[in-house]
């Protein structure tokens, strides 16, 4: 027998599937997971607890998710870098003493602070990223030594002592209800993910942090300023610290050196937890906006469901940590079954 | 043949998530005899040879060793049936030593006994030996070059004693004097008796060193298992890509007048390059020949503004430039570079095919306040995707899940999108078949033909004769002299080792390498 024909495979992906698959792609997908995951739970808890759905809890709800939100956008900021940032609570808490100094001691108007504030989460970004730029090391090493310096040098300058001459206007943003229920800082994190959205999808900066994050060598040969774009990266994410410690201080009427933490290691669960869930992979590369807001929203969630169901406090933590562990497992399933449907 | 065969696949079949990769192969292999193993990229060898080391489990057929009907449930028990392989994708632990990873599998006798670093570099060293490979066992991988690596893993294979052994590309990243080694260590075990797989997409190879052959196409037999005896090339490549070897034949194209594009006088790098100079006119190709690690890549590298220039002139269309960084290179002075690690360097593997053809192009593309739609780099990019016939489902399909000729496409029409007035490739052709590479020149000398200026690094000596007008000798980061293309392969090999032997540098085993 010699040469014989044969028939052309037929091509794997025909058009024709194609709106199906989207749809398919869509339901496997780990938005509509966390989405079908949050439904489950609000019915869940609406039927086992009092007053879950009360207009009071929906509004507390809301404020708390609108800071873990931001907090875990934050983080994301950074591991689409491929990186990591341990220093968000320092770098928060830092902004947030920086917008209380600008107000008590400098006497500005608060409007001027706030972008004080924000302005410190960027500079204080920009040290993270130069300094993970120039070095070649890790993020993971740099913000961990970074996080104990911003930190300690915060205690120092302000000798531990709280900002408390915050003007009512700015800390009735974190009282006011709209229509009984809705935080008015539940908007301002969702306009900030909308905005994220735009960047990541529709803008040049955004698309060279995805292309600089999957692969630096790649991107820095197709014309990608990757020290820059990292180094701006850690900016964003100094803002968004920022902007979640402003939001704490608008709630709690006064800027605090404690309110993330010795170190600001009380952010760090809820950071990780929204782009963990939300299927940012940490390699870096590749964002997903939505899933983070989803996953923080959905821990967020958890931790108010679970205390009003009267469970220790401990077990909150230790539910959320298995939330995370299970999390990751059946993403991993998820993923190798997209795979073999050739899907992904 | 009289002899009967030593292993023997029949019918097999293996069909992955949408995809048929073999439909229905036979091969028999004898002992005593070196088998080739052909085909396109895409046509299913390497799908082939994970079937029969065990990685894969075929969907159907049935195997033979020794005429029994065999199964093998994991690459281990392949191994202990005697089946060895070395694959197209490094194996090798980087961090471990040459030794531990040659012996990998039989490191200790058992789980808690230390194991014997001395006596285990000792049992290193015949297997390297044998490949003449003169580094010491204790060595880590990660310090190897990409060759040596390449000859470990080949070592790590021979120790295995295997009585099938099955090399997949093995030559891909060796030059001519090692490769004359490993041919020399494959047929001593050939004569020991030992039943020899050798994939190459190399035919000069594959005659020189193989007696027998299987051709697949499209997942099936484009001929069964049959000897070598009255094949010659042209009917290899007619059963490979069905068709004959369009003609890719050098001419002569007169340049001289052309004004230059880009210019380097006297030019000194960090990365230790002295006194290069260097001119490409417009619609020239230029030819930067020289074995691998004497500086081209790096040479290219400094070029388009990675490392720095530290002495000398480099000119762009006639002016005096500095070029701090990559971005600078692209935007402001329209050069581009096509990286010979497409997979590391040239290509974004996790994202989409529209992502990666468009990156070059967004800053120009981009609209107030840096806004950019998939739409606008959707227009740009698909004239010169469609032109270069990249084979993907969609635009969204994800760069590394396509075969390695339509990835070298993708990163060429990267820059043919850019419009880049210079470009630099890299050894364009290495891990791509016949058909792509025939089509990859016809490219280049298309592009040089409408005005782009090119500078052709390549070690594949016939490459470098179809394409470039001259070519630059390059060796120990210095460029030794210039040589025009007559077309005559002989003259211009010649000429080309004489710069390279009038350094003071000795190496002896080019003037083997030098013989086609």
């Amino acid at each position: 027998m010699s040469a014989q024909d044969t028939p052309s495979a037929p091509s794997p992906n025909s058009s024709t599937g194609d709106g199906r698959q989207t749809w398919l792609r869509f339901f496997l997908s780990n938005e509509f997971g966390l989405i079908l995951l949050i439904a489950a739970f609000i019915v869940i808890f609406a039927v086992s607890t009092r007053g879950f759905l009360s207009p009071f809890n929906l509004f507390s709800l809301g404020r708390n998710s609108a800071v873990n939100i931001m907090i875990g956008l934050s983080m994301m900021t950074v591991i689409v870098t491929g990186g990591l940032n341990l220093a968000v609570g320092a770098m928060g808490v830092c902004a947030a003493m920086a917008f209380g100094w600008l107000i008590e001691v400098l006497g500005l108007p608060w409007p001027i602070a706030l972008l004080g504030g924000l302005g410190m989460g960027a500079a204080l970004g920009f040290i993270n990223g130069w300094t993970v730029v120039r070095t070649g090391l890790h993020s993971f090493i740099i913000t961990l030594a970074t996080m104990s310096i911003f930190f300690g040098v915060m205690i120092f300058l302000t000798r531990a002592e709280s900002y408390r001459a915050i003007p009512d206007v700015f800390s009735a943003l974190g009282k006011m209800k709209i229509a009984t229920y809705l935080s008015p800082l539940l908007l301002v994190t969702l306009a900030c993910a909308l905005a994220l959205t735009w960047l990541y999808r529709f803008t040049v900066t955004g698309r060279e942090m995805l292309a600089a994050g999957a692969s630096p060598a790649a991107a820095e040969l197709s014309g990608i300023r990757v020290g820059r774009i990292i180094i701006l990266c850690h900016m964003l994410s100094g803002v968004l610290a920022g902007m979640a410690a402003l939001m704490l201080v608008a709630r709690n009427g006064a800027a605090i050196p404690s309110m993330a933490g010795q170190l600001g290691q009380d952010w760090l669960l809820p950071a990780f937890l929204g782009p963990v869930l939300g299927g940012t992979l940490l390699q870096g590369g590749k964002v997903s906006v939505l899933g983070t807001v989803l996953g923080a929203f959905l821990v967020t969630m958890l931790s108010s469901g679970l205390l009003m169901l009267q469970i220790g406090a401990f077990w909150v933590q230790t539910f959320l940590g298995l939330m995370l562990l299970i999390a990751v497992l059946l993403d991993k399933a998820r993923r190798s079954y997209l795979t073999r449907r050739n899907l992904a | 043949m009289t002899q009967t065969p030593i292993f023997r696949a029949q019918s097999i079949e293996k069909a992955f998530p949408g995809v048929l990769a073999l439909k229905g192969v036979d091969i028999s292999l004898h002992p005593g005899s070196i088998h080739a193993l052909l085909g396109e990229n895409g046509a299913g060898k390497s799908t082939l040879i994970k079937v029969i080391t065990g990685v894969h489990q075929p969907t159907a057929g049935t195997m033979y060793l020794d005429g029994a009907e065999t199964r093998f449930t994991s690459p281990r028990d392949a191994i202990a049936k005697g089946i060895g392989v070395v694959h197209q994708e490094r194996n090798l632990f980087p961090r471990f030593s040459v030794a531990e990873n040659i012996f990998l599998e039989q490191l200790a006798t058992s789980y808690l006994k230390p194991v014997n670093y001395a006596q285990l570099n000792r049992d290193a060293r015949p297997w390297l030996d044998a490949l003449e490979l003169d580094i010491d066992p204790a060595t880590p991988v990660s310090e190897l070059s990409v060759a040596r690596m390449q000859l470990v893993e080949i070592a790590k294979a021979l120790s295995l004693k295997s009585r099938v052994l099955l090399l997949d590309e093995p030559t891909a990243s060796l030059t001519s004097s090692e490769t004359d080694r490993l041919f020399t260590i494959l047929r001593r075990l050939r004569d020991d008796g030992t039943s020899l797989v050798f994939v190459s997409h190399k035919l000069e190879e594959v005659q020189e060193i193989c007696d027998r052959v299987t051709v697949l196409r499209d997942g099936a037999n484009a001929c069964d298992s049959r000897s070598m005896d009255g094949v010659d090339r042209d009917q290899l490549v007619q059963m490979m890509i069905g068709r004959s070897e369009g003609a890719a034949a050098w001419r002569h194209r007169d340049t001289a007048s052309h004004p230059e594009v880009l210019g380097l006088t006297g030019v000194s790098t960090v990365l230790g390059h002295r006194d290069i100079t260097l001119s490409v006119r417009k619609g020239e190709i230029v030819g930067l020949y020289g074995l691998i690690g004497v500086g081209r890549t790096e040479l290219a590298k400094s070029i388009m503004g990675q490392f720095a220039v530290t002495g000398g002139e480099v000119r762009v269309n006639g002016t005096a430039v500095q070029i701090g960084s990559v971005a600078e290179a692209i935007h402001r002075h329209g050069l581009g570079y096509i990286s010979e690690d497409r997979k590391g360097e040239g290509l974004i593997l996790q994202h989409s095919v529209l992502a990666n053809a468009g990156v070059p192009i967004w800053r120009k593309l981009a609209g107030a306040l840096g806004s950019l739609s998939d739409g606008r780099v959707q227009q740009v990019v698909t004239p010169f995707l469609n032109k270069l016939e990249v084979k993907t489902p969609s635009l969204a399909q994800t760069v590394g899940n396509l075969s390695g000729g339509n990835q070298q496409k993708i990163s060429v029409a990267k820059w043919l999108a850019a419009g880049v007035s210079f470009l630099i490739v890299d050894e364009p052709s290495v891990g791509i078949d016949i058909k792509t590479k025939a089509y990859l020149h016809e490219l280049l000398r298309e592009l040089a033909d409408n005005g782009t200026a090119i500078l052709l690094i390549s070690s594949d000596m016939p490459e470098m004769i179809a394409l470039a007008d001259r070519i630059a000798v390059m060796d120990d980061y210095r460029i030794r002299g210039e040589v025009p293309n007559t077309g005559v392969y002989d003259d211009i090999s010649r000429k080309i080792m004489n710069h390279i032997h009038g350094s003071e540098v000795d190496r002896t085993e080019f003037a083997e390498a030098s013989n086609p």
